[in-house]
């Protein structure tokens, strides 16, 4: 029985030690990535608030007026007659997008930015907004990257998120003392201190990491496997054909006709969803005698099917037949997971937990990169002179963990002051974020290499203090809606961003002062060594 | 409202679950409680857990109060842990 104990007992230690080893390397490797995916997705739970922030002509009302449908109308019939196509995009109920038209000419590409008016919702007046890609940047970058093809973006955050999944489970299984451990968070004391903080972050919001990369990872189920779809379908056209609603395809007649007005086409709406609003509305053709209008509608709370996208004749606004959406059990699983993931239906209490489980990821990641070098640093052969990869480990954890908030913080600094008829200024803007990550980048490498990593530490949270603390200072100086105006007038989008923005600082601050500190004192405990041995 | 109501259960459920142990009892109180008392300081201590996701889901629907329970389980916790690192801070409050 004692044989029998033992041998468990080797056994257990040969599947822990093996998935400890699992578990340096599938979270290592992918690190990075992870930490840039949990800092930009986190951000992107205020999407809709960051875009409010960086569009500071935009007011606050997001209720479109009778008035403002009307001035759309007209816009529409002076700018966008004979185009092959149109769009109008109701304002989102959280801010930061006005009542939006675009059209497409013929042989114009998609996705062209050049006809586009962003009008008042309240009053219909065209407002002149800076170019922006505001909050949708960042929640795009946190799955899609930048300077590189969507596609394999997409396959490295997927295989990112796959590790992921194995980091928490093989996690799990090395972290012997999960319960016994749990509220232990033992400061001062090195590697210890380190280890602790990585289980702590990473056992109490468990739930939550589990949660956000699996379903995360069936966002992209398409990307990952799509082989299902393949086997059953000629190509993804056809699949989306069959499972979307869809109205006939018709072509324009050339025979001119008023198309309905937007209020005709939204009581119509109305009245086929019980209340509810479009918030997209397409128009084919507009203008032309075959003229197709496609409703698209407001999510509907969770759990609660949304409504069916509607079609109407553009001329007289009758109910075009169409197929309905196939609506089955695996559609409404996979449904209810991406609505899990994105969270749009959580309210400010909601996405704030969420948010704050998401700075937990950030933490958790951020803490396990350092831990890897913090466990080696003790083992070192020459603390003096780290082998290469130790350096190169090193570089990229300051260069990322300080260099993507730094780089966000740069991207915010850029909407304030950039010039407002710059050529490609929303590109500016991003361009701006990827600027200053790299001088982290390479300052990081610099003082990695020249084994000064820990002043790079304290030089950079330093930084990221300043330049998150200027955010809200430059917004009271290029703007009317400073935290001295909106505190006051209950502005919650501009009050809460700067806010958040001075909260940021704060932490980097703190974060510093403490570093800078702890790094003062060993000094004169290694000199009295020193001299006790000498 | 009813967010508040499922928070304090949490941070409350997770104050008990730190004191049903016996490592963390001689951390505040310098003594290890009676097996007994621990175990019904657990026992109360998940129950608390437990009423928080009922209110939770009577308040804000099952789904959605599901994922809001998840969320104060997570910063109850935080909670317990930041007072459980700061002990010799409180416990000096305390003692004044």
């Amino acid at each position: 029985m004692t044989q029998g104990q033992a041998k468990q007992g080797r056994k257990d230690q040969g599947l822990r030690q093996s998935m400890a080893w699992l578990h340096t390397w599938v979270g290592l490797l992918p690190g990075w990535v992870l930490y840039v995916i949990f800092v930009f997705g986190t951000a992107a739970f205020f999407q809709h608030e960051i875009d409010g922030w960086m569009r500071p002509e935009l007011s606050s009302e997001t209720r479109v007026s009778p008035r403002a449908l009307a001035a759309a109308d007209a816009v529409l019939k002076a700018r966008a007659g004979g185009a092959e196509s149109a769009f109008v995009s109701m304002p989102d109920p959280r801010g930061g997008s006005g009542l939006e038209l675009s059209w497409r000419m013929k042989d114009e590409k998609r996705g062209g930015d050049g006809n586009r008016v962003i009008l008042d919702p309240a009053t219909g007046e065209e407002a002149q907004v800076r170019a922006t890609k505001g909050g949708y940047f960042l929640y795009r970058f946190h799955f899609d990257l930048h300077y590189m093809p969507v596609m394999w973006a997409r396959m490295l955050v997927s295989i990112a998120a796959l590790a992921m999944l194995v980091a928490i489970l093989s996690g799990v299984v090395t972290h012997k003392k999960i319960f016994t451990d749990f509220f232990m968070l033992r400061f001062g004391k090195g590697q210890r201190s380190w280890l602790d903080a990585h289980n702590a972050s990473a056992v109490l919001v468990l739930p939550f990491y589990l949660m956000i990369t699996y379903t995360g990872l069936a966002t992209l189920l398409f990307t990952l496997m799509p082989w299902a779809l393949a086997a059953n379908f000629p190509d993804r056209q056809a699949f989306y054909k069959t499972t979307f609603a869809a109205a006939p395809e018709r072509e324009a007649s050339g025979r001119p006709a008023a198309t309905i007005p937007l209020t005709g086409m939204i009581a119509t709406a109305q009245q086929h969803w019980d209340g509810a609003l479009p918030t997209y509305i397409g128009i084919d053709h507009p203008g032309d005698g075959n003229t197709t209008i496609t409703l698209y509608p407001e999510q509907g709370g969770w759990g609660h099917p949304s409504h069916n996208t509607l079609y109407l004749d553009g001329p007289t606004g009758a109910l075009l037949p169409s197929t309905q959406p196939v609506k089955g059990g695996a559609q409404a699983t996979w449904r209810a997971m991406i609505d899990l993931h994105t969270a749009w239906f959580a309210g400010y209490g909601l996405r704030w937990l969420l948010a704050l489980s998401g700075l937990g990821g950030v933490a958790m990641v951020a803490t396990g990169l350092c831990l890897w070098c913090v466990k080696r640093r003790a083992r070192l052969h020459d603390p003096a002179r780290p082998h290469f990869g130790f350096r190169l480990v090193e570089g990229l954890n300051i260069g990322c963990i300080l260099g993507a908030p730094l780089g966000i913080a740069a991207y915010f600094l850029a909407n304030r002051l950039l010039p407002f008829d710059l050529a490609d200024r929303a590109a500016w803007e991003i361009n701006s974020l990827f600027i200053v990550w790299g001088g982290v980048l390479v300052w990081g490498f610099a003082r990695a290499f020249a084994c000064t990593a820990a002043r790079a530490w304290v030089e950079m949270l330093a930084l990221s203090a300043a330049l998150f603390a200027a955010v809200p200072l430059l917004n009271a100086l290029t703007t009317t809606r400073g935290l001295g105006q909106s505190l006051p007038a209950g502005d919650w989008i501009f009050a809460g961003f700067d806010l958040s923005m001075l909260a940021l600082a704060g932490g980097f601050a703190l974060a510093a002062r403490k570093l800078a500190l702890r790094k003062a004192r060993p000094a004169p405990r290694q000199r009295a060594r020193r001299e006790a041995t000498a | 409202m009813t967010h508040l109501f499922t928070a304090l259960p949490c941070l409350l459920g997770f104050a008990l679950l730190l004191s049903a142990m016996a490592r963390h009892q001689q951390d505040w109180l310098k003594r290890k409680l009676p097996a007994h008392f621990s175990r019904l300081l657990r026992i109360t201590g998940f129950a608390l857990l437990a009423v928080a996701f009922i209110i939770a889901g009577l308040g804000l629907g099952w789904a959605y109060g599901a994922v809001a329970w998840c969320g104060w389980l997570s910063v109850g916790a935080a909670l317990t842990l930041t007072a459980q690192t700061n002990r010799e801070r409180i416990l000096t409050l305390l003692r004044r």
